[in-house]
């Protein structure tokens, strides 16, 4: 009788946990969806307010945020399946809007590049102010290659990422000696020579850039063609909101297993107490340098596949600002935080695109946005968790 | 040959003293509040447009080009506004982050940066189109030979006169003995009755204010101001302060010749060089710091347990 009983009650909070799931996944989805294709910006303003008010509920009702969060571990596989889903149907339900599509994979670069700016600044606190000349390495590399070699996007990309590594690993290994505002200022200096270099070097065509980068093929279907999926036919851009879903998808696997690994147990030691962690035996050093080595090689990974999305890269999709902007993604969103960061991503990618309306004070808007979202709240939008061991 | 020789190293002289105006404030602010300004350089490069509006107003109303004393005042008005400014932007935003952790305010004095310039773009009349401006101190005065321009005479020896009246009311003054306590000890300061909130509005105004001479001087020596010029002065002058050693007022000097030197030595040497002046500068910056990653002057930090 009482097996019974509890067995119901178990199979009732299961049905209640997917249902939590289900309502949060969807609603999340549809929300995306109203914001990226209002057009008048009341309704974006609206929408904004809408997740503040949400976001303030969830800070006022932890009861309740703890209960969505024990669905979503309750049900991950459940919360997984659906999530892949959602993201695989998302273009359909776009009624064909490129403009939307674009943002999408724009927001879904940037998403990459604050994930691998998380590794150094939000797990092991190391400042980063050059994640964008890595993303413009990675662009410039692969593009120089299919330009010059006629080498293959499926090529290019492995190799763009490991060139930008490299370059990672140099600018690394400064910061075996400097850190804080000298580290910060080293990434800084590393930033503008780099955007300097390719302003002035001949070969990366100086301040016009590069141009003509060819679309990728993939088993004779060339990603500048439409995609036709079951008689359905969605504009060229699905095909590389595909592709940057997937190493969306890839990135926060990687995130995923390192913050689970001894690695990002001792990036964590190190931001905890450098100190401490040198006394446990942590080799701070190599964990250091190893933070932005994975850095530079995501940013490889994600400026590849901008490079042959946009077909044009020139030394300004790469400056300082671009770095700062990642950076305030990463804090914003909350610092060792994967939703988090990807929310930031998101949030700030598409903020300054869906206020057109104010289109000449955009960048003024966006100064004063980051500076009030720091004051108000610092720990960002979704704060960093506790780890959390057995059950 | 000997001509260009003497210019070159008045080039530098005055190159090396407009930035050690503005990395001066780098390291004062550092020093004091514990706290990286990044939007100094921008604070810094409000004078110009202050003194520009200023000059114009003036002249308007009188009519005809402007006096010897419409500019003097117009300067001056520059100098005191911006310093002013400062105060207002420590209140406004950089005293929410003097608790925070280091990034946060690296981040959000970028992102006032960032407001500064886009608010000099919109409010300024053509903001965004660069402005010229005429040297304060026109013609000339030749020394064995050598023409020199009046113009880098002055700006070398304001910027003297200002950086020793700094030191001398830091090391010499009873102010000057408040700001090191502050620094060293905000809570003790205020155990023997120093207000650290007043001190770190004096700061700011000072820190402010020399930056604003600094601006001043950099504009009148390109002849011509936009409002994305302080991107390069703030970069430039924050990598002499941390080149120098972040806190020592001595090092923000020599880093700012250090930093002024490489500048003229490329310009004049190598080819194309202009263009490469900042790929020079900051591979210098990485140096320095991967070998004296305290800066040249700064203080090892010694971890105790």
């Amino acid at each position: 009788m009482s097996v019974s009983v509890t067995a119901t009650r178990r199979t009732s909070g299961a049905a209640t946990a997917l249902s939590i799931v289900a309502l949060t996944e969807i609603g999340s989805a549809a929300f995306l969806r109203q914001f990226l294709l209002a057009e008048d910006w009341r309704v974006v303003v609206g929408l904004l307010g809408f997740f503040a008010i949400v976001l303030v509920a969830l800070q006022r009702l932890p009861t309740v945020e703890a209960r969505i969060e024990g669905a979503f571990s309750a049900q991950g596989r459940f919360a997984t399946l659906l999530g892949i889903a959602i993201v695989l149907l998302f273009p359909f339900l776009l009624e064909k809007s490129t403009y939307a599509l674009h943002l999408l994979i724009i927001a879904q670069l940037y998403a990459v590049l604050a994930l691998a700016l998380n590794f150094q600044l939000g797990s092991a606190n190391i400042p980063n102010f050059a994640t964008g000349a890595s993303y413009g390495i990675g662009a410039y590399a692969s593009a120089l290659l299919a330009l010059n070699w006629d080498v293959s996007f499926w090529l290019a990309l492995p190799a763009a990422a490991v060139v930008a590594t490299i370059f990672g690993f140099v600018l690394g290994v400064p910061s075996m000696r400097t850190r804080d505002s000298y580290l910060a200022l080293v990434t800084i200096a590393f930033g503008v020579v780099v955007h300097q270099l390719l302003n002035n070097l001949e070969f990366t065509g100086g301040p016009n850039g590069l141009v003509g980068i060819p679309a990728p093929e993939l088993f004779g279907h060339s990603f500048a063609s439409p995609l036709v999926i079951f008689g359905h036919s969605l504009p060229s851009q699905a095909n590389f909101y595909y592709l940057s879903a997937a190493l969306v998808g890839v990135s926060i696997l990687f995130a995923a297993r390192l913050h689970h690994s001894r690695i990002g147990l001792a990036w964590n030691a190190l931001r905890a107490d450098e100190l401490a962690a040198r006394c446990q035996g942590i080799n701070a050093t190599w964990y250091k340098v190893l933070a932005f080595v994975v850095d530079a090689f995501l940013a490889g990974f994600a400026g590849t596949i901008y490079a042959f999305y946009v077909g044009f890269i020139s030394p300004d999709n790469f400056t300082f600002l671009v770095s700062v902007t990642i950076m305030t993604m990463v804090i914003a969103g909350g610092m060792d935080n994967t939703l988090g960061v990807i929310v930031g991503a998101f949030l700030l990618t598409m903020l300054p695109e869906k206020l057109r309306a104010f289109s000449d004070y955009r960048i003024l808007f966006f100064g004063v946005t980051v500076i009030a979202f720091l004051m108000i709240r610092p720990q960002g939008i979704f704060p960093q968790r506790l780890r959390r061991y057995g059950g | 040959m000997t001509e260009q020789l003497v210019q070159q190293l008045l080039n530098w002289i005055t190159l090396g003293s407009i930035y050690a105006l503005v990395a001066v404030g780098f390291s004062l602010l550092f020093g004091v509040l514990n706290i990286i300004h990044f939007s100094h350089g921008d604070v810094s490069l409000l004078a110009p447009f202050l003194a520009l509006a200023a000059v114009q107003t003036v002249s308007a109303s009188l009519g005809g080009s402007p006096a010897v004393a419409a500019i003097v005042l117009a300067v001056l008005f520059a100098v005191i506004v911006t310093g002013l400014l400062g105060v207002v932007l420590y209140y406004l935003v950089i005293k929410r982050f003097q608790n925070a952790p280091a990034m946060m305010a690296l981040v959000a004095t970028v992102a006032l940066g960032i407001v500064l310039r886009e608010l000099i773009r919109h409010l300024y009349p053509q903001g965004s189109n660069p402005h010229a401006v005429p040297r304060l101190v026109p013609g000339s005065i030749e020394v064995l030979g050598v023409t020199i321009p009046a113009f880098n005479l002055v700006a070398i020896l304001v910027s003297v006169l200002s950086v020793g009246l700094l030191f001398y009311m830091l090391e010499r003054t009873r102010l000057g003995l408040h700001i090191k306590a502050v620094s060293q000890d905000r809570d003790a300061a205020r155990l023997i009755s120093i207000s650290p909130a007043r001190i770190f509005q004096i700061t700011f105004f000072i820190a402010s204010a020399i930056g604003a001479i600094g601006g001043l001087f950099f504009a009148g020596y390109a002849g011509i101001v936009r409002f994305d010029f302080s991107v390069d002065v703030g970069l430039i002058g924050f990598s002499a302060a941390v080149v120098g050693g972040l806190g020592s007022m001595p090092g923000a000097i020599i880093g700012s010749l250090l930093i002024a030197g490489l500048d003229t030595l490329v310009q004049a040497t190598v080819p194309n060089g202009a263009s490469y002046r900042l790929v020079f500068v900051f591979l210098l910056v990485i140096c320095v710091l991967v070998f004296r990653p305290a800066g040249l002057l700064g203080r090892t930090i010694v971890e105790k347990v």
